[in-house]
């Protein structure tokens, strides 16, 4: 058994106890990464920074992995985009500033599609990630680098952002637990905008404990950002008198029943529902119908708006890529934004500008606000009659990297409408894993829950894994 | 054919730094006295992943500001992203109010051309922040032709609040007295300083004219007023330039001109202007206001400068033209009620404050704020003029020496040789022996009888008053001059 | 309501970004598919309900008005290749039209 094996509360107990070292840690860990990258390409950015900024802290010693859309002090930060360049932030987002405290440290900045805006981690200027279960087939995305990064043993958890699925898709596709907090419950300050009401950072781990520990350092009230939550604190304690659903409901989505599932994820949900019912808990039904029929249009109306304004700074003078020869100044920002941005961001962007220009701001971009109104309503009507959702977090496994080709954008926005609703709507949602198909590929489902109940998801999560086990670390192509 | 009358109808948007000690969403300074982008942060830089902080000073001002317009303030309001590429535009769109304002609804009261109020309402006032400042590199300064351009983010997130009036002025004249009004009204409150001269301040017009033969021409918008001056004459200018062009059975464009200061004249813009619909600045949550606050808010916001001064004709007996003196400037005008709370008479101290104390601030460029004679100094100087103790002259030699030496009243009485409470008895006499003894024909004159017109007494009263400096009452001088010759 | 390769264009070039014929070629079938898509909310009466909401019904938090300034300043400044004393240079705002 290799150190990089451990999960994070083993690493945490090891090194308390002193049956190993940081630093043989850490190099077990880097030795990983040398041996798999290559296969992989999981990461933009490696370090090898071996300081401990808190020796005494949680994270003591314990190596981690950002996605490169979350700011780094001095350290390059692309959001895999040419156009932020060599850029090195002058600050550091308070997520990583909690992680550092907490005296975990930094050794790579993984990959994932430009500015977020992807589900495949095939759409960065770096290059494609592999999935490690399968490198012939993508990790999921846009978080596909740090879901990969703690699949294949990189680290034993990585951090994410989640504004339509990256970070509950990719950890589906990939076999790990990737956690989508309440918006609100984790500070956005430092992460690269995608779109702003609906971005929300989270962690990756191989078991549900890891991820208790992860939020228990990542859920404090930040002042530097306006929608981090304010008035109480959340337990993500392990404690095993939590860990019970006898007499919880959880619902299936009335609507999304007719869908046609593939078999390894339908199976999947007959065998967690068998798990759920017989740990007590209830199944039935909820329904939702303006959910599930306007939420696509909905958030990629919401998230297209935002986006567009969000990456309006990119116009080469202050930080990034940039160009010294134009004329004027409109040459100078069509150059850099025509070569910096790529053909999915310049999409969005243009049709983010589409529809807010003034003839089309009432039919597109006020409409999905107030859609996004009822689909808020109609959610927390739901949790009024159950206290979880239970549905899959990708529509299918991951598709093999040569064959995306052949799907139509549009059609691939489709993939994300089991996990999108819950960003238009604020809410926490869990990616778990459930166990292998036939091709030996992960299966995960998702776990939603009411605001601001992340930690009930998270113990009803460790009551799944006591069932079903916790993954296997990937291979990574390596025979 | 009856002769055509055009009347103009003129919407006005000001541009007002609000007064606080950070940026509207950020942690650095106001203070622009320094080297170019010292006053920075990844907030007002538009760093990727920075997020903007709502600073609750900007909330309050902005509040005194509205309620200096007559305006209500709004429980719940909201911020947008507005849109355009421009270098001194960090993040691509600027974070404005603009749709959902913190305050909306009121009016300011200016004279029409017959001298009668009227009321120029006031559609909202809204916060929002300011880009950052343009240098050019042309010789000229100009915008246009020059070849590079510099960028200072200091200003770059500066508090704003943005005016917009009803299309209800009429004339150059009238937007003037609108902006000064208002300007005085906002000073008051407290909400800004307004320093015109640092460009606390900016106009933009909207001008159309409505012709009698029913004839309306297009709305132009008219940029780029730093001063009433220039607003004043932009104004004058496109009137007359749009009027010229009906008259001649010409089309208004719609359009964007800029008033060149330098030219007198406003040319088209160059530039396409691009306005596009915002979209809510979805990293702010509504901005929601108290009952609570709003009255806290109003129990703080002083009495307006107008209210002021019909008070001080009321309860002071000062003219119309003194009490607006006084309450142009409201640190002056509480310096003027400071000194009648300490006992000087209203009329007497008005006149203090507008004669002495304005000329010695004219002459040593102070501001009220820092003059060193306090309002209790002045009243106490005023109480002994009002007592006899000394006279008007006299006052005034002390209030000089008081300001010039930095002395306290009875300091500067004392630097100014006068005796307190004046010369009289023994003192009087001696001075009236000495001035009869170095007098003797003047003397001879008035014991023989000729001065019949008492001329000689008055010389003698005349060398008398000299020799004590004035510091002796007439009245005593004379009774005692007259018992000494008997 | 189709979109054209010209009303396209043009909005790509508000957004500063200049179009190969075939990126234009695919935008354009993309914004259209994609409006065709948000048509659907012609569906729903959303004449009564609140536009511009939030994920949950917060409270904008105000920000004490104190100055801290930011410690590292030289390092926002460091990243511009446009630096010249510590001004951002830019070409000329206006163009040649
Ligand atoms: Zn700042």
């Amino acid at each position: 058994m290799q150190l990089y094996e451990l999960n994070l509360h083993e690493m945490i107990e090891g090194l308390k106890a002193k049956k190993f070292s940081a630093d043989e840690l850490l190099t077990s860990c880097q030795n990983r990464i040398d041996s798999l990258e290559k296969n992989l390409n999981a990461l933009i950015t490696r370090l090898d920074d071996k300081k401990i900024s808190n020796p005494s802290g949680i994270l003591a010693g314990v190596p981690t992995i950002l996605k490169d859309n979350i700011c780094t002090r001095d350290i390059k930060t692309t959001a895999a985009s040419k156009i932020l360049g060599e850029w090195k932030p002058p600050y550091d987002a308070t997520v990583w500033k909690l992680l550092r405290d907490a005296g975990s440290v930094l050794i790579g900045k993984a990959n994932l599609d430009e500015f977020a805006m992807g589900s495949s981690c095939t759409k960065s200027a770096y290059g494609a990630t592999k999935n490690p279960h399968d490198i012939s087939r993508v990790p999921g995305g846009s978080s596909g680098g740090s879901a990969a990064a703690v699949a294949a043993g990189y680290v034993p958890f990585s951090l994410g952002s989640d504004t339509g699925g990256s970070i509950r898709q990719p950890a589906s596709l990939c076999g790990v637990y990737g956690f989508k907090p309440t918006y609100g419950m984790v500070s956005r300050y430092g992460l690269i905008s995608y779109g702003s009401s609906l971005d929300q950072i989270g962690p990756f781990a191989r078991t549900v404990r890891d991820l208790q520990i992860v939020m228990s350092v990542l859920a404090h009230h930040d002042e530097m950002d306006s929608s981090s939550f304010r008035e109480k604190n959340y337990d993500f304690s392990y404690d095993e008198s939590k860990l019970n659903l006898k007499g919880k409901k959880i619902a299936l989505v009335k609507e999304f029943q007719s869908f046609n599932l593939e078999p390894s994820i339908a199976n999947a949900m007959d065998k967690i529902k068998k798990i759920l019912e017989d740990e007590g808990a209830e199944i039935i039904e909820v329904s939702l119908p303006v959910v599930s029929k306007y939420s696509l249009a909905c958030y990629y109306a919401l998230a297209m708006s935002e986006a567009h304004t969000n990456l309006e700074r990119y116009d080469g003078v202050r930080y990034g890529y940039t160009v010294q020869d134009a004329s004027g100044l409109k040459e100078m920002f069509e150059r850099v934004r025509s070569y910096g941005f790529g053909p999915e961001v310049k999409y969005r962007i243009i049709a983010g500008t589409c529809l807010t220009e003034p003839s089309r701001c009432d039919e597109y971009y006020v409409a999905a606000t107030k859609v996004r109104t009822l689909v808020a309503q109609e959610f927390a009507r739901a949790f009024t009659q159950t206290d979880f959702i239970l549905q899959p977090a990708a529509s299918s496994k991951a598709p093999k990297i040569n064959e995306l080709d052949q799907i139509d954008e549009l059609k691939s926005y489709e993939a994300d409408l089991y996990t999108l609703p819950v960003n238009l709507a604020g809410l926490p949602g869990l990616s778990f894993f459930t166990g292998y198909d036939d091709d030996n590929l992960p299966v995960g489902l998702q776990l939603i829950g009411a605001r601001w109940s992340d930690p009930e998801i998270l113990n009803a999560g460790i009551v799944i894994e006591n069932h079903t086990g916790s993954p296997k670390i990937a291979n990574g192509g390596l025979n | 054919m009856p002769e055509l009358e055009f009347t103009p109808v003129i919407g006005i948007e000001i541009h007002i730094r609000l007064k606080t000690k950070t940026k509207i969403f950020c942690s650095c300074s106001t203070n622009t006295d320094v080297p170019p982008n010292t006053h920075v942060c990844p907030v007002c830089m538009g760093l990727p992943g920075s997020l903007p902080r709502l600073n609750y000073e900007v909330v309050q001002q902005g509040m005194l500001a509205g309620m200096a317009l007559n305006c209500e303030v709004q429980p719940k309001s909201l911020f947008f992203r507005k849109s355009y590429f421009y270098p001194d535009l960090p993040k691509g769109h600027q974070i404005s109010q603009c749709d959902l304002p913190i305050v909306a609804g009121g009016f300011i009261e200016v004279h029409d051309e017959n001298g009668n109020l009227k009321k120029i309402r006031v559609n909202h006032l809204h916060l929002e922040e300011d880009v950052g400042s343009l240098h050019h590199s042309a010789s000229d300064g100009r915008l246009e032709g020059a070849a590079i351009s510099y960028v200072d983010y200091n200003r770059s997130g500066m508090p704003l609040a943005e005016i917009v009036s009803e299309p209800d002025v009429s004339s150059a004249k009238e937007a003037v007295e609108y902006v000064t009004t208002l300007r005085r009204r906002v000073i008051y409150s407290g909400a800004s300083d307004v320093e015109l001269e640092k460009g606390m301040m900016r106009f933009d017009a909207n001008v159309s004219m409505k012709c009698s033969d029913g004839r309306w021409g297009r709305k132009v918008e008219v940029k780029n007023m730093n001063s009433f001056h220039a607003l004043e004459k932009a104004i004058e200018y496109e009137i007359k330039r749009q009027k010229k062009i009906m008259l001649q059975g010409g089309e208004i464009l719609q359009e964007t001109r800029h008033w060149n200061d330098a030219k007198g004249v406003t040319t088209a813009s160059r530039v396409k202007e691009f306005y596009r619909k915002f979209i809510v600045e979805p990293d702010l949550p509504p901005l929601i206001i108290s009952q609570e606050w709003i009255d806290k808010t109003k129990a703080m916001f002083p009495e307006m400068p107008d209210v002021r001064a019909r008070r001080y004709v009321n309860e002071f007996k000062l003219t119309p033209e003194a009490a607006d003196m006084l309450t142009d400037n409201k640190a002056l005008a509480d310096y003027f009620e400071a000194c009648v709370k300490a006992g000087a008479e209203p009329v007497r101290a008005s006149h203090w404050v507008r004669t002495e104390v304005l000329r010695i601030l004219n002459e040593k460029a102070l501001k009220i704020d820092s003059f060193n004679i306090t309002p209790d100094s002045l009243a106490n100087l005023i109480k002994r003029i009002d007592a006899g103790k000394i006279s008007t002259t006299q006052a005034k030699e002390v209030f000089d020496a008081m300001t010039n030496n930095n002395l306290s009243l009875d300091e500067a009485i004392k630097s100014c040789g006068i005796t307190e409470g004046g010369i009289v008895g023994d003192a009087l006499s001696s001075i009236i022996q000495k001035v009869i003894a170095e007098n003797p024909d003047v003397l001879a004159e008035i014991k023989s009888g000729k001065d019949t017109k008492g001329k000689k007494l008055k010389f003698l009263q005349g060398l008398v008053m000299k020799e004590t400096k004035g510091q002796a009452k007439p009245q005593e001088v004379a009774e005692a001059l007259t018992k000494a010759l008997n | 309501m189709k979109l054209t390769k010209e009303e396209v264009n043009d909005i790509a070039l508000e957004s500063r970004l200049v179009l190969t014929e075939k990126e234009l070629e695919g935008t354009v079938k993309f914004i259209n598919n994609f409006l065709t898509m948000l048509d659907s909310f012609k569906e729903l009466d959303l004449k009564d309900v609140e536009p511009f909401s939030f994920a949950e019904t917060l409270e904008c938090p105000l920000r004490a008005d104190e100055i801290h300034p930011f410690e590292n300043t030289q390092g926002i400044i460091n990243q511009s290749a446009h630096v010249e004393d510590n001004l951002f240079k830019v070409p000329r705002i206006m163009e040649a039209q």
